[in-house]
């Protein structure tokens, strides 16, 4: 870690975290692009619990996002893109360079795409985005999720699942499944 | 352990590097390591690099050994893992996890098995691909871009996917 606080702190190693983020007790987060694309403005739109380790986490949450993470779960370098809800539970691992995602960005229509692609662009000035579909994300307690793996808006991953790396999960996940692939299969239980 | 010929960008790859062992990390002649390539290796860890391997960028979680032959290509965010590094059980891992946050690295290092990873000479990785515990990757195969590989590949083979599987042999 390139910068750490005293072992009981919690806060974010590069400032003060923005006024609606929670930190619980003992909670770190590293890393100077944690916050750079939050834009957030819930009230309490990230809550953080206690004896977290959030490494290298990039927080980016739109207008409306809302995230609520357990205690003692611990983040390498994941990178969490929330529009509207993810809410994860205790204990859970998230490995470097996961992607969760609650949108799907951009409209399906091609016609819709046009004029997001208009609304996103420097000349969009003050013109509306279409409407882009979006859902909520759950990862329950104990949920293990490998390096490099994604999971996708809508997705419900039941307790103590193990993702591998490299997963893309689109689908819900059972409890204590172990999943693999692109898209994500069940390939066995954890005993 | 760095042969004069080798060439390692940027020391940020052994911001993670905890082996005791001496040449815990074993460059090659003419062997390099770019920037975005972390040595993430523990205590009893040892990982080496033959001959001209190029690591362009890639998270390698060792507990045991991760050995890359020479000649080897590897590519922008392939994570090569020996280690789960937390127990399967979630009810060990809980207790793994509440020890994370009383350590000043805040690593997690469970004492669970490791697998070593063995990619042998003139072996091209592509981008985001992932190498789970324990795997072989035969003498001068190619592994495509996004692959996660699961299982021995044998020498001389084109595999891609997720899981990956064979697409074709290459003349040796």
């Amino acid at each position: 870690m390139s910068a750490t606080l005293p072992s009981q702190a919690s806060g974010w190693t590069h400032g003060q975290p923005p006024p609606n983020v929670l930190v619980g007790v003992n909670s770190l987060i590293t890393g100077d692009l944690a916050f750079k694309r939050f834009h957030s403005r819930q009230e309490n739109a990230l809550v953080i619990g206690a004896h977290c380790t959030m490494d290298g986490v990039h927080f980016d949450l739109g207008q409306n996002g809302r995230m609520a993470i357990g205690d003692y779960c611990y983040f390498t370098n994941a990178v969490l893109l929330c529009e509207m809800e993810i809410r994860i539970g205790n204990y859970v691992v998230l490995g470097w360079n996961t992607t969760v995602t609650d949108t799907d960005f951009h409209p399906l229509s091609p016609a819709e795409r046009i004029a997001d692609a208009i609304a996103c662009s420097p000349l969009g000035k003050g013109k509306l985005r279409p409407a882009v579909l979006k859902e909520p994300v759950l990862i329950e307690d104990y949920v293990w999720i490998g390096p490099n793996a994604t999971i996708l808006k809508g997705v419900r991953i039941g307790e103590g699942a193990f993702i591998e790396a490299g997963s893309l999960v689109t689908r819900d996940v059972p409890a204590r499944a172990r999943v693999l692939g692109n898209p994500a299969q069940v390939i066995g239980e954890i005993p | 352990m760095v042969d004069d010929t080798a060439y390692i960008e940027t020391s940020f790859s052994f911001q993670f590097f905890r082996s005791t062992l001496p040449g815990g990390v074993a460059y090659g002649r003419g062997a390099s390591t770019y920037l975005g390539t972390m040595f993430d290796v523990g205590p009893a860890g040892r990982v080496t690099l033959g001959d001209y391997a190029l690591v362009h960028g890639a998270r390698i979680i060792c507990d045991e050994q991760v050995s890359i032959g020479d000649y080897a290509l590897i590519s922008w965010n392939v994570v090569l893992m020996d280690t789960y590094r937390v127990p399967l059980d979630p009810a060990e891992r809980r207790k793994e996890l509440e020890l994370v946050p009383t350590r000043a690295h805040r690593l997690a290092c469970a004492d669970v098995p490791a697998h070593p990873i063995r990619i042998e000479r003139n072996v091209w990785i592509g981008f985001d691909a992932c190498v789970l515990p324990g795997v072989t990757i035969g003498e001068g195969s190619i592994v495509g871009a996004r692959s996660v590989v699961t299982a021995n590949v044998p020498p001389f083979t084109i595999v891609a996917g997720n899981p990956a599987r064979i697409i074709r042999k290459l003349d040796s």
